[in-house]
């Protein structure tokens, strides 16, 4: 508020074109700065939105080569795996959905992108839950309505964002490998033992899909679009000033130049000196007919003055 | 507490390393997938035997650190299931017992050897049978039901059936431990069985029927071949720094790296018994198959 209280004092002790310049300034960098922060803000919730719908559609993905799995192929490769043989893990949904989430990682845009299913006593302890992953399945497994957990997560590796849906067992079938040795297929026994993936019950929580996003290219993205933007805004706001300037100059400083420089003259030779802005129709023609007339009024004292010497003489 | 003071362990030797590179040391996704066998054969029979929760976690942020990448940490119990990793080149950096070691190297496009693992126990292949079985000589199993670790197994798997060769059996069943078999043969559900000698045998109702006589070379620390072109040394001195974050029973050896002669004649073996029809659980198996002559003369 100093500021600005500052920055009018000295009314009328600059040139116009200076206090109307200075004005213009920082009317517009406080436009600028308003804008900025407001687009600050629209950016960032544009950005997390985005981060959001990857993360989402990269889950919904998963969900749908993991459903494709229990579907279509456990029906044609389960029974291979009821001997000892080799056990087959393409017939596991968990095992297909990360598996595609390893090819998909493997094209650049996708790198940072990641999925994973972890459970606090997997088959296969790659997917034993870490102390993060532990903390948001016993989540789940308190407030059993959580159908969705989603947030920033610190990694040695940088910030990324995560989006977490429980794992729950909802069909029977999934217990022939989970809840004892004894039911599991031989096959799998021989794979990954008899201590670990078993005592799971129907309708427990087990582990948590979890997607991780990058977040740290989107704000970069929204970064630079924010500056951009600014910099568009600052050129615009330029070129503004700079019209402003020019139109101010054409329509009022100059004509004001030229009517004060025709009253300088009037005031010693009145007679040769013609006010043309009293035909405008604005306040310079206003100004222009205001000194016609003084010139003529001028003109008359001086001519009285005159003729009044004249008859003393 | 524990954990935060082990990070900033971590960074501070990170920062204070002045050989250090910034390179990250990562897989062909982005990542690091790391397979933890561990470098003994056939001791473990659970999970929590291989390692523990709280090691893994250790372990994993070990190699993140030391690498720079999103680590994909995998322990797996069966030899058969990491050989099929190693094949498949699903793994980039392998934490491995003899066997894998050997199997490893023999992989096109391969592995090599950074580290050595484990410590000296004086491994021998040996085959025991039940006291009072009437079985002499290796002749003698003919018809028998034999017992092995999965393949992938120096001492449980390749060396027996290298040992056999020639023989025919009734039946031919896998376990994923040396207890476990120890625990069918008394049980008289198989005869014989494939057993470490370094292992102590316990009750005296079991003797050794025939042992081997190749030394066991000690496991390794193998990285796949594109991350062996790349600068890895920085991520080796990151381990070797933070050795005491590993776990034990890992037994990586600072600056050790494994002797390939040692490995040689046992290489040949492996991929002598790798090209043969191999058995398959619960069904007969006759052991036959070429036997290359560098690998034979090795026999005992």
């Amino acid at each position: 508020m100093s500021a600005i209280k500052r920055l009018f004092a000295g009314s009328g002790q600059r040139p116009l074109r200076q206090q109307l310049a200075f004005t213009l300034v920082a009317i517009l960098s406080l436009s600028i700065l308003l804008a900025v922060l407001l687009l600050n803000v629209l950016f960032g919730w544009q950005a997390r939105h985005l981060i959001d719908q990857r993360a989402g559609f990269f889950m919904d993905a998963m969900l749908s080569v993991r459903e494709y799995t229990s579907k279509k192929v456990n029906p044609i490769v389960a029974p291979l795996n009821e001997g000892a043989g080799l056990f087959r893990p393409e017939a596991v949904p968990s095992y297909s959905a990360q598996t595609v989430a390893g090819y998909l990682k493997e094209r650049p845009e996708y790198r940072e992108y990641s999925y994973r299913e972890a459970a606090l006593n997997p088959t296969n302890l790659r997917d034993k839950a870490d102390s993060f992953e532990t903390g948001v399945i016993e989540a789940f497994r308190r407030n059993p309505s959580l159908t969705i957990q989603s947030g920033s997560k610190s990694t040695p590796l940088g910030e990324v964002h995560y989006v977490a849906q429980p794992i729950k067992v909802t069909k029977e079938s999934c217990l022939t490998c989970h809840s004892t040795p004894d039911r599991a297929p031989a096959s799998q026994l021989l794979a990954y033992g008899d201590s670990s993936g078993f005592g799971w019950k129907l309708n427990e929580i087990v582990g948590t899909q979890i997607v991780t996003v990058p977040q740290k290219a989107v704000f970069a993205a929204k970064d630079q679009s924010l500056l951009a933007t600014a910099l568009l805004l600052v050129l615009a706001f330029i070129a503004v000033g700079l019209v402003t300037n020019a139109v101010l100059g054409q329509l009022i400083l100059k004509p004001m130049r030229e009517i004060s420089r025709k009253a300088e003259e009037a005031s010693v030779t009145p007679a040769t000196v013609n006010f043309e802005e009293r035909e405008r129709h604005d306040e310079i023609g206003l100004l222009a007919r205001s000194f016609e007339r003084m010139k003529q009024s001028l003109a008359i004292s001086m001519q009285m003055l005159k003729d009044r010497s004249g008859q003393g003489g | 507490m524990r954990r935060a003071l082990f990070s900033l362990v971590l960074v501070l030797t990170a920062c204070s390393n002045p050989s250090g590179s910034d390179t990250a040391l990562c897989g062909p996704a982005g990542r690091l997938r790391v397979g933890l066998v561990g470098a003994q054969e056939g001791r473990a029979s659970s999970a929590a035997a291989l390692v523990s929760d709280q090691d893994q976690f250790r372990l994993r942020e070990l190699l993140t650190a030391s690498s720079r990448c999103e680590v994909q940490l995998e322990p797996v119990l069966s030899p058969e299931q990491a050989r099929l990793r190693l094949q498949q080149g699903e793994w980039d950096l392998a934490f491995l017992p003899p066997g894998l070691t050997a199997l490893a190297l023999e992989q096109d496009g391969g592995y090599g050897l950074v580290r050595q693992l484990g410590r000296r126990q004086n491994s021998r292949s040996q085959l025991l049978v039940r006291q009072t079985s009437p079985y002499r000589d290796r002749a003698d199993l003919r018809g028998a039901r034999l017992g092995l670790l999965p393949r992938g197994s120096l001492t449980g798997f390749y060396l027996p059936l290298f040992n056999l060769h020639g023989l025919t059996f009734s039946q031919v069943r896998y376990a994923l431990s040396y207890a476990e078999l120890m625990r069918q043969l008394r049980a008289g559900e198989v005869d014989v069985i494939a057993w470490d000698g370094a292992l102590p045998l316990g009750p005296a109702d079991v003797r050794v029927l025939h042992e081997d006589g190749h030394g066991i070379p000690l496991g390794a620390l193998a990285l796949r071949q594109p991350l062996l072109q790349a600068d890895y040394k920085s991520f080796l001195a990151q381990l070797d720094q933070n050795v005491s974050q590993l776990p034990a029973s890992l037994g990586y050896a600072t600056g050790a790296i494994p002797d390939l002669q040692n490995l040689q004649e046992l290489r040949a073996i492996v991929s002598n018994v790798e090209s043969w029809s191999l058995p398959r659980a619960g069904e007969a198996y006759a052991v036959y198959g070429r036997k290359q002559a560098e690998a034979e003369g090795g026999e005992s």
